[in-house]
């Protein structure tokens, strides 16, 4: 045998295995690396697009260059707007983090965004769907209708337009698919969980795909072991993501807009007290400035102004008239 | 090492292009090397690891235009590593001294040797065994291709040429002169480091 070979056999035996890095950490850096490559394409395909139009422009209009026409590259495109904030959230910026400091910050395709221990934030995305992010979250808005969710919690209400696309959640753990409906995915280092509230959402994960259904926890483990569990559409266990909820604005709306607008947030059944009663909520238009309440709160200070309450009755939501006398009279 | 060079600016302009194999490819194979990388540098903070390797990821893609093949893909990602632990270090001031690694040392060579040398009799610090364990771990990181893994299979695990080579999908003969080159490159790759 050789002395050479020795030495090098001998190091390597000495030295044994290379440290693996923990399968989380492989997780969490994918995900942002693959966000990141996928947002540098995006812009080098959007520049190769722009100055190849440009190109085309200066053959055909040259008169345009005369005009001191300039090829500018087309930005990212807006993928979002910040509807609604609490505590510190914040965007990535260089190499760094930057304070988002108010709603309706607009956010561009390949942002990262992140909540912090005390943050939270509603975020309205382009098709009309709101994404709500816990407190420890961090999320790309990696292009239309894709987010990756890194860490933390997230809630997405698809809203009840038909005939939409539905969203595609990116997870270290699996990808989520919403078949139009209301859920919240958590991404913890020791698997996913999956809490749909209202509709389907499909996650394929290691090659797998698992539906949850309304009224469905699922957990799906680091080893793909899945288990479901229930929870219901009003448990208590939503109320962080009813309290960042974006609030519409209300004023000149009629009644009924908050009424119906409530109970989807709270995850209850909308009944009203009568037919007389229903029209009467349609009727009664709304005044005032109720932003920064949650639902409930929303819906009790508005309606305190006229002659309609709300009872809850377990997972039901009912709208009386506050007299006997037929509503209105 | 030019073949290397010309598959990376391959495999750079694939990524740059969007292609997903491709960057998939290049995230399995520099990511574990990476973090061992950095965690050389990091000692006992595996997330301080993790978010530096992050931080390369997103900085080497940002900039990947910019390679222009002067190096092995992976040798501008350590670059790029090095620059963003400095960064760390100045930022955030962090404390203690920055960790002087055993190709800094002026008798690196001896103490490898002796700690090479299977019939040694000199009691071996830990801290030495560390040093051995991280110097021979960034030298078969830094080998090409998949030099790196057919050595710890045939030294570590034991495993014939053949169970080698079905491994690596090769002939029996192609294995062998694979292993050779890989031994040769390890030699060199860790004469280079000290």
């Amino acid at each position: 045998m050789q002395p050479e070979m020795d030495v090098v056999a001998t190091l390597i035996r000495s030295a044994g295995r290379r440290v693996e890095p923990p399968q989380d950490a492989y997780r969490q850096v994918f995900v942002a690396a693959h966000a990141a490559f996928r947002a540098k394409a995006a812009r080098r395909r959007n520049a190769a697009l722009t100055l190849w139009a440009g190109a085309a422009a200066a053959v055909v209009l040259g008169v345009a260059l005369a005009m001191r026409w300039t090829s500018p590259l087309a930005p990212p495109a807006e993928l979002a707007q910040v509807a609604r904030i609490a505590g510190a959230v914040e965007v990535a910026a260089g190499d760094g983090w930057r304070p988002l400091p108010e709603a309706g910050a607009r956010l561009a395709a390949g942002t990262r965004i992140r909540t912090r221990p005390d943050g939270r934030a509603a975020i309205a995305l382009a098709a009309g769907e709101s994404l709500r992010m816990a407190p420890d979250t961090e999320m790309v808005l990696d292009a239309p209708g894709r987010l990756y969710l890194q860490r933390g919690t997230a809630y997405l209400d698809g809203g009840t337009r038909p005939a939409r696309e539905g969203i595609e959640v990116v997870t270290p753990a699996g990808t989520a698919r919403e078949l139009g409906t209301q859920f919240e995915l958590h991404v913890a280092a020791t698997g996913l969980r999956l809490r749909v509230r209202e509709g389907s959402v499909a996650i394929d994960h290691g090659g797998r795909s698992v539906t949850g259904l309304a009224g469905e926890e699922v957990s799906i483990d680091t080893f793909g072991g899945v288990l479901r569990t229930t929870i219901r559409p009003d448990d208590p266990a939503w109320q962080w993501a009813e309290a960042i909820a974006p609030m519409p604005d209300m004023d000149g709306q009629p009644a009924a807009t908050l009424i119906t607008w409530v109970a989807r947030e709270t995850g209850r059944r909308l009944r009203y007290e009568s037919p007389l009663v229903e029209q009467r909520a349609g009727s009664v238009i709304l005044h005032g400035e109720i932003r920064h309440l949650a639902p409930m709160e929303a819906l009790e200070a508005m309606l305190a102004t006229t002659d309609l309450q709300v009872a809850l009755d377990g997972n039901t939501m009912e709208v009386r008239s506050r007299s006997h006398d037929p509503p209105g009279l | 090492m030019a073949e290397l060079v010309h598959a990376d600016r391959a495999l750079a302009r694939r990524i740059l292009g969007g292609d997903e194999a491709a960057f998939t490819e290049l995230f399995g194979r520099f990511f574990p090397r990476l973090y061992r990388f950095a965690l050389a540098r990091l000692p006992g903070d595996p997330e301080a690891a993790k978010d530096v390797v992050q931080q390369v990821f997103c900085r080497a893609i940002e900039k990947l235009d910019t390679y222009r093949g002067e190096a092995a893909l992976y040798t501008w990602f350590c670059q790029i590593c090095r620059n963003v632990i400095a960064d760390q270090y100045r930022r955030r001031g962090r404390t203690g001294s920055r960790v002087v690694l055993l190709e800094d040392l002026p008798n690196a060579r001896e103490v490898l040797e002796s700690l090479a040398a299977p019939a040694s009799a000199e009691p071996e610090s830990g801290a030495l065994r560390e040093q051995l364990c991280r110097v021979v771990a960034a030298t078969l990181d830094a080998l090409p291709g998949r030099y790196g893994e057919a050595l710890e299979w045939k030294y570590i695990d034991g495993l014939s040429v053949r169970e080698i080579a079905a491994r690596l999908e090769l002939g029996e003969k192609a294995t062998e002169s694979l292993l050779t080159r890989a031994r040769e490159s390890f030699r060199d790759a860790i004469g280079g480091m000290i």
